[in-house]
């Protein structure tokens, strides 16, 4: 089958971008990816999570490995894109395009590194409102994600309601709870404990790889549930030969530590904690009862009229300890308290969090049957 | 079966005031809701465990939310229903005296349909085969049927008495296609009730 090719575009702002932090950004860049034309009604928008990027479906020339969910977006897929136009943006505090830590800081000439402001989920989705009306899009049927594209799913539904019709969030929280802190925590101080990451300033040198690894194993680690992480290494061993007794051995060993060095590849460390940084300070509840939260074009909750008529969607995985169906039925509970007609499901699965990545089919079954009824 | 299901649908129909805010719990695939929804306008909101049926409701663009009503609606707000219906699935429940108390703090009145075991064709088979199973809507051996609640009329009434519930309407479905308010030897004729019920 021929291959759809897609390219990452990017947007440049040329004015003052105020955060949440009061700080302003002089300028930015918006990395995006557009598929289909939107019209009215068929505009549908997808928030990545932690790691993930603009690059959301299909394929960038030369390369072997599609975007991030090209198992959920493509022609009938569970977000169709022979049906809706779909538009996915590298978040605010990235490293694939959008501004972030790792760009050019215009006053010194030099990356930001640590002189790049604290941002938040809010401020994420303000980019992406920004991106929308640069495209001309002033409708979204449905807005989508997983994980902290979950949390800027239902930042962007309550913050610009007039112009959602829905949201879907998958495997998310209204807020981090401690056990969720502490995971990013440790993830943080494994890189801040890297000498090389000296304070933020590596950008001309090697980069804390050991430190972003060694996060992103932590982070792999409550991707995972217990039982899969048995069944797919129990404590079968590669090899154990070795000079180092402390060398990895057990395939577990292996598995973490292919993945901590493909991610410190594609992941700059300053990103990481920028953006666990932001995920640790959601709390949509506090946020959109905040003063601020009629600050920007089109914001305002809107009145209860308004949401009655909008629907939202919530899907949590059954082994996913890391964001819990607990957490789940939280947003069901928040969500049909605004009136917003909000269902639930809750896929049985063995793959934990990583479930919202490799569940396809269910997903594509309740996802489609959501949007059939839009 | 089937009509017996359409006929319950269309007496909580007629029961459920137009606008009201209705809760199906065990929803199926949704027509009931689907049927208020369009014909009294209710807010309508289904629970359901089985993940094909929920899709059907998302389908039908009905609020369902997946979960196991014997673990209790604790997602639920007292009194944010006007109505809550238990249809054709009472017999399936573990803990009926929790999920009927459920039902009556999260709803003003419940909806409450059961199969009545006492009914004579059901005896008559007990005395003739000395079996139970597969005896009313769900087939199946008694080791792997669903229906795990087998009561009467008469043990069902007197469990809403101990329970501080008032019937404030009921409909009794007897032999023919008949259906009766008030019938004679309810608890011998009827297939099956459908109670409209408060507390207090």
């Amino acid at each position: 089958m021929e291959r759809t090719l897609t390219s990452t575009q990017i947007l440049h702002i040329d004015r003052p971008f105020k955060l949440d932090c009061g700080e302003t950004l002089p300028g930015l860049d918006i990395a995006y990816e557009l598929y289909g034309t939107p019209s009215d009604d068929n505009v549908i928008l997808i928030e990545h999570a932690l790691s993930g990027d603009a690059h959301a479906a299909f394929y960038h020339s030369g390369e072997e490995k599609p975007g991030w969910w090209d198992t959920m977006i493509g022609p009938g897929k569970a977000f169709d894109t022979d049906r809706y136009c779909i538009v996915c943006s590298n978040v605010l505090g990235g490293c694939k395009g959008t501004t972030g830590p790792a760009s050019i800081n215009p006053a010194t000439g030099r990356p930001y590194g640590l002189d790049f402001p604290p941002i938040s989920i809010r401020d994420m989705v303000d980019v992406q409102r920004t991106l929308l009306t640069h495209l001309g899009i002033e409708r979204l049927k449905c807005i989508a994600g997983g994980s902290m594209g979950g949390m800027q799913a239902m930042q962007f539904f309550c913050d610009y309601s007039k112009i959602c019709a829905s949201f879907i969030c998958i495997a998310s929280a209204l807020k981090h709870s401690a056990q969720q802190i502490a995971f990013n925590e440790v993830g943080r101080r494994a890189i801040m404990a890297d000498p090389r990451w000296n304070e933020g300033r590596y950008y001309n040198q090697v980069s804390p790889e050991a430190g972003l690894s060694v996060a992103r194993m932590i982070g792999h680690i409550t991707y995972m549930s217990e039982n899969l992480m048995q069944e797919k290494f129990g404590r079968s061993r590669k090899d154990r030969h070795t000079s180092n007794i402390f060398r990895p051995t057990f395939e577990i060993e292996h598995y973490l530590d292919y993945q901590g060095i493909a991610f410190v590849k594609r992941f700059d460390a300053n990103s990481y904690l920028y953006i666990t940084n932001a995920i640790d300070n959601f709390d949509l509840i506090t946020s959109i009862s905040s003063a601020g939260r009629t600050r920007g074009v089109g914001r305002g909750r809107g009145d209860i009229q308004d949401m009655r008529l909008k629907k939202g969607l919530v899907i949590t995985f059954s082994s996913d300890w890391l964001y819990p169906p607990s957490q789940g039925r939280e947003i069901v509970k928040f969500f049909n308290a605004l009136n917003v007609q909000t269902s639930y499901t809750q896929i049985n699965t063995e793959h934990g969090h990583d479930a919202f990545l490799t569940d396809v089919k269910a997903q594509t079954e309740i996802v489609q049957g959501f949007l059939a009824s839009m | 079966m089937s009509t017996l299901i359409t006929r319950n649908h269309a007496i909580i129909e007629a029961w459920v005031t137009t606008g009201a805010r209705v809760l199906d719990l065990g929803c199926g695939d949704g027509t009931l809701l689907d049927t208020l929804i369009r014909h009294k306008q209710v807010n309508g909101l289904g629970v359901e465990i089985d993940q094909d049926k929920i899709i059907s409701c998302l389908k039908k663009g009905i609020c369902v939310h997946q979960t196991d009503i014997d673990q209790g609606l604790s997602n639920l707000d007292d009194m944010s229903f006007d109505y809550v219906v238990l249809n054709a699935t009472l017999q399936v429940i573990h803990k009926p005296y929790k999920v009927i108390d459920e039902m009556l703090r999260v709803g003003r009145f419940a909806i409450i349909s059961i199969s009545n075991f006492g009914y004579l064709q059901n005896r008559v088979r007990v005395l003739t085969h000395g079996q139970v199973s597969g005896h009313i809507r769900f087939a199946g051996d008694w080791h792997d049927t669903p229906v795990i609640r087998y009561v009467s009329v008469t043990e069902f009434m007197r469990s809403l008495h101990d329970m501080g519930i008032t019937i404030m309407d009921a409909r009794y479905f007897l032999p023919f296609g008949r259906i009766s308010a008030h019938p004679p030897f309810k608890d011998l004729l009827a297939k099956e009730a459908l109670f409209q019920l408060r507390r207090g």
